[in-house]
This record gives structure tokens, sequence and C-alpha cells, in this order.
């Protein structure tokens, strides 16, 4: 796989506070990768200074192996930026604001036309084409902001948060956009700290904290890094503390709760861990009923590795 | 309580208007008008002169530089030629007096020198037109009868120093009375812009369309609501006016204990009154802050400049004050004007101060009714 | 690409109602104020025709000539001073008490004038009435004199007063005093208002460019982070956005000028290349202190709004917009203030324009303006040229 974007050992620091701390990226052609942090992590930052907007202390960005500066106006062409604020004009309507913001990358005029109207169609912004942005709703608001950014059909698009207080039905239509996007072949960098749209669109992700990376990889890599295999939660009546004494002395468990006839057991890696259970339940002539067993999340391994939770 | 102490948090927000438009009073409605003293003897009014004497200062022109300073404000700027137009353009000076070289020589020897002068053109240059061309006439007829220079001089000022009885009538002390009126027809523009501008907007943060959800669907009586408004903006008008009448008492002294100084406190009372009227009604029926910036400003502005807050009633053409009628500002103006020449407080004299105070109140009671009825348009959003 | 962001530069600026309401129509209805307010006011300065009394008592020598001389000075025409009722004590008492008339003269053993209140009008009333005084006087002087050493016998001595009095007359008569008025034509001060407010509009155009710029600034608005990832080079951009905003002020104050021109009948002298020279110059240096606070201050949008209002009012203010009296006290008094003052600068070159002859002092407001903003510009210049920010 050709590679994109390379960072290295970008550090920025605003006065007392380290934002990006030494970091390493690369991201590779065609890839949707999700930049997944809390709040204040510095994703935006890291952004940012890829873009060249932000002066940093140390490091170098290369794009399409080029040296990135805010010169570099080949490369600036071939990307697309949408940022977490909406970043129109009032004063315009709908149409005009992407025209305005497209025209900034390509002087053509009718290619520009056909370049509106399939952004226009991307977000399913079809019938506010006259609207002003004052006249939408913050999901549709949302939808035009981004528009803005990929009109102009971009190799690169950075997404940064673009699905922050939006409407479900603008989230999934902003996802699928972005599938789409994908599709026609553009490399997407996502940051968000909504663990489902990346488990949904990612095909790799690097967590930041603090202005490190603290792990990355394919959803299934990460979710082999945490520490638990699985959770199952059983229904079941009639379970006196001697019970629970022993399961818990089984092999792969790591914590265990009975609350209001349900139990809910976490286990560390490990195989045949509902085979045991039942097995145990059977032999023990205790009813149960309604067995669940979940896979760990993102949101585990997120809490694993930052030991935060990712929304706050 | 919660009502009044928000509305002064929010209003606590709006201290550089308030403290804005007090500068501003003080400044136009305090210091503007020369602080000459007030006196109940005549006193001539003296045109501003300059004097550039190309003669030697001897005889007859030193004579005419004298008369000319006897009765004249002689000002004192550079005598340079771009100066003394400039004094001219701002009528620091009425009228420049140039005497050409040789002066007395030439006129006294039967000669015409000229003597070039610059006017602004106004009735205090003709005063002193009148000065200088009195003193060539008499200096024209006596030079024919008198030989010696210093004999004419001395005869001219015999004449020239001879003054007529002047009695004067009123016992009105009508330079500090015109500057307390002064001082409260400028604090017309004040409540207008000040005032106004202020309770709209904390009307409007009261009233834009989230809060106005939020209070609308709460237990709170929504007419009990706007009765604490009414009160907490009633608190603060009076504050203010309280405010603009201490400082009356501290910029124009012991004329505001008088009776006219007090009927001014009053009218102002009464002119308060209507303009809190106004901003409950402009508060009620706009809620866009921006909208009301604009409206304040014309409105204030447009009722000082054609009521007379900032250029006398007098100065303004009859058609811009046949319009002004229509704005309370006038009324309120014309009263002032009235109290400023007020010498007994009858009947008769009273009568015209007390219509334009009830057409104010008429005024307001329009605006009260109108404001409720705007209020229970917008009691329930469209 | 230039074109591109020139032409949605200016449909934003002129989109933005609240925005063309102060730079637009704002000095269009100050100026319409201004027009009714003071269009009266030098015309009441002038001096005008008032009605004065004149009772008659015995024992006044001069009586018939004083008389016939206020009679001269009613009498209609180029000279009348007075409108002078000629009336009884309580009449001209009743009159005087209900402000009918300024003051009374009365006619008696001494002569004596009865006024209200001190005043212009009264003085002129004062004075007027010792001159008519005194050139009786005078008359009797002129005749003692000249019967001193005149030839005359007890015979022709009526003969020869009759002849000396109208000798005396005469002299007075036909000595118009030589006064040449050098004074100017274009003594209109108020004027000197509307002059400010074209500088005020001028000055305005500083949150037009000021709006434009903090578009294209990363660091002052999203909207400007958008421009700086697009590749477009930022020269272009700020340039362009400059331009726009400078065609929308622009077309501000030539609507201004129209209207004062052509509707309040303002006049702005003869020089009509100069005039436009210098609303455009001056228009420079409002364009120049909008990019300096788009550029320099790193403020929000309603501060640096603020600031700029602050700077034109404040400079209006001191090239008098609030009474022409304060441009003066400053020019004699604190002259750098009014040096360094854009407004001022502006509001000067009218002035020089309408009152004075010569351009000298024009040009100097001109080049004083094209300095100011050439610095001004200079100092954006050198922060624009940052492409990448410490902090956004």
């Amino acid at each position: 796989m050709k590679k994109i974007i390379e960072v290295k050992n970008l550090t920025k620091e605003y006065r007392e506070l380290k934002a990006v701390d030494r970091l390493n990226l690369d991201i590779y052609e065609g890839e949707i990768l999700g930049l997944l942090g809390p709040n204040g992590s510095g994703k935006t930052t890291t952004i940012n200074c890829i873009l060249s907007l932000l002066k940093f202390k140390e490091g170098t960005i290369k794009i399409f192996g080029k040296e990135m500066n805010p010169n570099a106006y080949d490369i600036k062409r071939q990307i697309g930026v949408v940022f977490q604020d909406v970043a129109v004009f009032d004063e315009l309507t709908v149409e005009e604001n992407i025209d305005y913001f497209c025209g900034l990358y390509i002087k053509d005029k009718k290619e520009r036309e056909q370049c509106i109207e399939d952004a226009i169609e991307l977000v399913g912004l079809e019938d506010f084409k006259k609207f002003h942005p004052k006249k939408l709703s913050g999901g549709l608001l949302r939808r035009l902001n981004i528009a803005c950014g990929i009109a102009h059909k971009p190799k690169v698009i950075f997404l940064d948060e673009p699905t922050v207080a939006v409407d479900p039905q603008s989230r999934n239509n902003i996802l699928d956009g972005i599938e789409t996007l994908r599709e026609q072949g553009a490399t997407i960098i996502y940051t968000t700290h909504y663990m489902e749209e990346v488990e949904i669109l990612c095909d790799r992700v690097v967590i930041i904290d603090k202005g490190k990376i603290l792990a990355e990889g394919t959803i299934d890599d990460l979710k082999e890094m945490a520490s638990i295999e699985e959770k199952i939660s059983v229904e079941v009546y009639d379970l006196d503390p001697k019970h629970l004494d022993t399961l818990k002395a089984f092999k792969n468990v790591d914590t265990l709760k009975y609350e209001n006839n349900s139990l809910l057991i976490v286990y560390k890696k490990g195989k045949n861990n509902l085979i045991e259970l039942t097995d145990f339940l059977k032999k023990e002539k205790i009813k149960y009923n309604a067995i669940n067993m979940m896979r760990p999340t993102l949101n585990d391994v997120f809490l694993d590795l930052t030991g935060k939770e990712l929304r706050d | 309580m919660t009502v009044f102490k928000t509305y002064l948090k929010i209003l606590s927000k709006c201290k550089m208007p308030i403290l804005l438009y007090t500068v501003l009073l003080v400044f136009f409605g305090g210091f503007n008008i020369q602080n000459n003293s007030g006196s109940l003897s005549f006193q001539e009014s003296k045109p501003s002169i300059v004097i550039v004497n190309e003669d030697e200062r001897v005889g007859l022109t030193n004579n005419l530089i004298s008369y000319l300073e006897a009765n004249s404000v002689v000002e004192d700027i550079e005598l340079e030629e771009s100066a003394i137009r400039d004094a001219i353009f701002y009528r620091k000076v009425n009228y420049a007096i140039y005497i050409p070289k040789n002066f007395h020589r030439d006129f006294l020897n039967g000669e015409e020198p000229y003597i070039k002068i610059n006017s602004t053109g106004d009735y205090q240059a003709s005063l002193a037109e009148m000065l200088l061309s009195r003193y060539l006439n008499l200096a024209k007829v006596y030079r024919t009868i008198f030989d010696e220079e210093e004999k004419m001089i001395e005869k001219m000022n015999e004449l020239l120093e001879k003054e007529l009885e002047v009695e004067m009538t009123s016992s009105l002390d009508t330079t500090a009375m015109e500057k307390a009126s002064l001082y409260y027809n400028f604090t017309n523009y004040c409540f207008l812009a000040g005032l106004i501008y202020v309770i709209c907007l904390v009307l409007s943060s009261f009233k834009n369309e989230g809060v106005f959800k939020r209070t609308a669907v709460s237990s709170t009586d929504y007419r009990q609501l706007n009765r604490k408004l009414l009160f907490s903006n009633g608190v603060f008008a009076f504050a203010l006016w309280l405010l603009y009448v201490l400082l009356s008492f501290v910029l124009c002294g012991k004329i505001m204990w008088s009776e006219n100084g007090l009927l001014l406190i009053v009218n102002s009372f009464v002119f308060l009154f209507c303009c809190l009227t106004f901003a409950l009604l402009l508060g009620n029926a706009i809620r866009n802050k921006e909208a009301i910036n604009v409206l304040v400003n014309v409105i204030a502005l447009g009722s000082s400049f054609l009521c007379g807050a900032f250029v006398p009633m007098s100065f303004l053409p009859k058609s811009v004050l046949t319009i002004a009628h229509a704005l309370p500002s006038y009324w309120y103006i014309s009263t002032n004007e009235a109290i400023k020449s007020l010498e007994k407080i009858e009947w008769n004299t009273m009568l015209p101060i007390l219509v334009n105070m009830a057409v104010l109140l008429g005024f307001s009671l329009v605006f009260i009714l109108a404001t409720n009825w705007i209020s229970r348009r917008k009691r329930q959003l469209n | 690409m230039l074109w591109h962001n020139f032409k949605y530069t200016l449909e934003k600026l002129f989109k933005n109602r609240a925005l063309i309401f102060w730079t637009f129509a704002f000095p269009i209805i100050l100026g319409t104020f201004f027009d009714m307010a003071f269009s009266d006011i030098e015309k009441n300065e002038r001096l005008e025709v008032f009605d004065i009394a004149v009772v008659e008592k015995s024992g006044y020598e001069g009586s018939d000539y004083l008389k016939s001389a206020f009679e001269e000075l009613s009498a209609e025409g180029e000279n009348q001073l007075f409108n002078t009722h000629f009336t009884d004590e309580d009449e001209a008492k009743r009159m005087l008490e209900n402000d009918e008339i300024v003051g009374v003269v009365t006619l008696q053993e001494t002569l004596k004038v009865t006024i209200k209140s001190s005043g212009i009008d009264e003085t002129i009333l004062k004075k007027v009435t010792e001159e008519i005084v005194s050139t009786s006087d005078m008359i009797n002087v002129f005749v003692t004199e000249n019967s001193q050493n005149g030839q005359w016998t007890i015979d022709n001595y009526e003969e020869f007063i009759e002849r000396v009095v109208a000798e005396a007359r005469e002299l007075i008569e036909t000595s118009d005093p030589k006064i040449e008025d050098i004074s100017s034509k274009n003594m209109s001060y108020t004027m000197i208002e509307f002059y400010t407010l074209i500088a005020m509009a001028c000055l305005y155009g500083a949150v037009l460019s000021m709006t434009a710029i903090d578009d294209v600034l990363a660091n002052m608005s999203s909207r400007g982070k958008r421009v700086a990832v697009s590749p477009t080079p930022k020269w272009a951009l700020v340039l362009t956005s400059a331009l726009a905003s400078y065609v929308a002020s622009l077309v501000g104050v030539a609507l201004l000028f129209l209207y004062t021109i052509f509707v309040l009948k303002v006049d702005y002298g003869t020089n009509l290349p100069l005039i436009v020279v210098l609303s455009l110059v001056g228009s420079l240096a409002g364009l120049s202190i909008g990019v300096a606070a788009a550029s320099i201050l790193k403020a929000d949008e309603n501060l640096k709004t603020g600031v700029i209002l602050a700077i034109s009012l404040g400079g209006c203010f001191f090239s008098g917009m609030m009474g022409i009296t304060m441009k003066y006290v400053v020019d004699t008094n604190l002259p750098i203030l009014n040096k360094i003052n854009p407004a001022n600068m502006i509001t000067d070159g009218f002035y020089s324009l309408y009152y004075y002859e010569t351009l000298d002092r024009f040009y100097f407001d001109l080049v004083s303006l094209l300095l100011f903003s050439g610095i001004l510009l200079f100092a954006s210049i050198c922060v624009l040229r940052r492409q990448k920010y410490d902090s956004i």
C-alpha cells in the first residue's frame, strides 16, 4: 500500500501544555483511518499541524511524499477538510457557499458546477439549494459544512468530528456519504469520539491521548489487545454466595456481579468460558435462561488503555 | 426577587452604554456653555475681533485700537494669515481688522486709506462693523475741523465715551437658567439613547425565543413575571433619573433649587416616564438586538436633532418644528424652554407648561396600550 | 480565482444587512438630521430687523432729529435695522413684557433705553442709539467749531448755520468709511459637519474590510481555516477581499456624496477631481484601519468592531462632528492630535478645498492620509506574512 501521509516525530506545545508529543503516523491510500481520543487529546491539533495551519516545534510532515508547507498548493489541491465548527457564510445560500469554497480549488466554471451538484447530492441537500444557512437545522448545517469541504473531489479528506450533535437521520446520511467518498477512491482521516462510527466505518484506528499514540491497528487488532475476552450475562435465580465464590474461583473470571437475578461475568483471555459456565449451572441444578455473550467493544479497549470513558 | 436579581445581573453587562451617555451628558450638557457669571445689570455683547496693525501704534491709529479694545474682545491668536482665516471660519473671531501702513498719517493728510476687514457676516460681525465705521465716520468729520491730531483725538473720545442710560427690567438670572435648561435638553438624548437602549437589551434577553419559551412553560405566573420586570425597569429608570438630577445640581449649582429649577426636574420626571413606557413598547415589539440598536439610534438622534436637544429650538426651521410636534421630545424640550424664561408662577404662565406635560402623559398612555396589545399577541408564538 | 473571491466577498458584504445599514444608510440618515437641524442656524446668526418702540416724553432737545433717525433706520430697504413703533409708555411696557419688542427708547431729559435682558439685539439697540446721539452731538461740535473761525455776520447767521449743518450732514452721508471686505464667500461652517460625515463614512469602511479579511484568515475565523487549507495563495485572497471591501465602501461614500450634493445641497467647493481623489484616499485610510484591525488585533469580531467605531467616532468628534468648535480648539491647542487623526485629515481636506484658494493645506492633508494608510498597511503586511500560527 502506498503511504499518502507520513508524520514523523511531531511535537506541538502550547506554553505549558504538550498538545502533541513525538507523534508518528502513517496514512495509506484508500483507507479510512479513525483518529480516536477523548476531548482535548490532541486530535484536532494534529490535523491542524498536518495541514500546516499551526506552527510546531519538531517533526516532519510529508503528504504524497512531499514536505507539507503553507505554500504547497499542489498538495493542498488534493486535500479536503471538514472542520469541527460549521464554517460557512450566513450571507450566502447553500449553493453559493459550496461554490465559493469549491472555487478556491477549481477555476473552471463548468467543472465546478458538476462538482457542486455531486456534493449536494452526496450530502442530500437537493431540496435546500437556495436556503441560507440560518434556515437550516443543525444536521443539515453539518451536511452543508461537509459539502463545502469535499466538493472539489479531493484525494485526501480530513473529517474532524463531523457528526457532533447531529440527529440520527443526518448522521446516517453523513456516514453513507463518507462510504461513497471512499468508494470513489478517497483516503479519509476521521476523528471522532463515537465508537460505533469507528467500528462501522474505519479500516484502521489510531487511539491518541495526551498527544501520544496509545495503540493503532485494525479494529480486530485492537480488540485483541484488550485484556478481556468476553462478557457473559445470564438470568439466574436463587444463586447463593457459595455459588458465587465457586464461580469466582474459575480460571478466567476477572470480575463478577450478581444483582436482581442477573449475573454478569467478565472473562479474561481464554476459551470455553461459556461451556464451563453452563456445565456448572446444570451441575448445581440452577435454573437459568437468556444467556447473552458480548465480545469486547472498542470502548472496552479504550477504557482499558486510557482508564477513561470515551464519551465524557 | 429572582427576577430582579437576574435583571441586575444582565443590567451590569450594560455598564458601558450607561457610562458613555452619562459622560456625554456631563460634557455637552455641563461644560459646553461658557461659564460667564450671570449678572442682573446690563452686559454689552462684545464681538470677538483681531487687529492686524501695520502702522505704528501712535496717534489716531493707537486711539482706534484702544477704542476697539474697549468695546470688543480682542482674541489672542497667532496673527498669521491662515490662523486668522481659520479663526474667522470657526467663529472664534467675528471680525478681523487690518490697519494699513502709515494709516494715521495718510488719514490726517486727507487721504482715504483702505482698512481691510475679514468678517463672518453674523450679527457679532455687524456689531464690530458698526463700531469701526462709527469711529471712521467721526474721524472723517473731525479731521476737517481740528488740525491737531491730539486735540482731535481728545474731542473724539469725548463723544465716543458718552454712554446711554440703560434700564433692565428682568430680574431672571438668564445665564444660569440657560445652562440648566441646556443640560436638561441634553438629557433628552441620554434618556432616549441610553435608557431605552439598555431597557430594550435587557428585555430582549428575557424575551428571546429560547428563554421566553422556557418561562412560558414554567410554573411562574406570566403576568406576575411581567409585573416584576416592569418593577425592575422602573427601579432602573428611577435610579438613572436620580443620577442625572444629582449631576444637574453639581453642574448647574444653586439655580436648581429655584422654582424654575425644580420645575425642570419635575418635567424631566414626566419625560422619563414617557421614555420608560416607550422602552417597554419597543422591548416587547422587537427582540432582535441588532434591530433594537438601529432603531434606538435613529429615534434618539432624530428626536434630539429635530426637537432642539442639540441645536436650540429657536434656530430650527419652522418646517422641522412642525414635524417635531409628533415626537414626545418636542413637548419635553419646549417645556424646558418655557421654564427657562418663566418669571412668575401663575395660572396663565403655568398653563402651557401643564399642557405640554399632559401631552407627554398622553403619549405614555398610547405606548402603554400598544405594549399591552402587543404582548398579549406575542404570548403565543406563531 | 481572484475574480471568484472578489465577487463573493462583494456579495457577502452587500448581503450583510446590519453592516450595510451602519456603513451606508446611517451616514445618510445622520446627514438628513444634520440638514434639518442646521439649515437655519447661519441665517439666524445674521443681523435681522427687529422690533423696538420709541416713546416721546417732554424735555429732550433733539427729539425731532432722533425720531427722524429712527424712522430712517426703519425704512424698508437694505439698511433697515429696526421696525420702530412710536407709541406711549404703557403700550411700550406691555410690548416689552410680552417679548414683542427688544427694547424701548424713551426720549426724555436724559435719554433712556429700556430692555428686558442682556443680549446681542439689545446691545445693537444701545449702540445705534448712542451713535445717533453722538452724530447729533458731532454736528453741534462741527457747527460750533466752524462758527468760531467761520465768516458770518449777525445777518446771515441763520443762513450760515444752515449751510454748515448741511455741510456736516453731507460730510457724514458721503463719507462711507473706506473699508475693504476681503471675507471669503464660502463661510458656511455647518459644511464641516457634513465633511465629518464623509470622513465617518470613509472610516466606517474599516468595518467592511475587517469583516471581509477576517473571513480569509485562519486564526480569525473557522471559515478562514477552510480557506487557508485551499490551494489559493493567501496574498491573493487577502488582496481581493480588501479590494472588494474597498469597492463596497466607495459605493457607500459615493451614495453619501450624491445624496449630500443633490438632496442636501452641501457645498464641496468647485474642484471636483480633487474631491474625488480625497474621497478615494479617505476610503483607503478606512480600508487600512480595517486591514490592521483584522490582521493585528487578536480579538473577537465584536471587540474589533468596537475598536474601529471608537477610532472613527472619536476621530469625528475631534474633527468637529458634535460641534465644530471642537475641531478649532484641537487644531489650535493640540494640533498633534488632529495631525494623526484620519477623520480630521479628511475633514480638513474638504475644508481647505472649500475655504482656501491655495492647495498647500489640501496636499498636506492628502499626504498625511497616504502616510497614515501606508504605515497601517505596512504593519498589517508584516503580520500577514505569517502563514502558520502558534494557536488558532
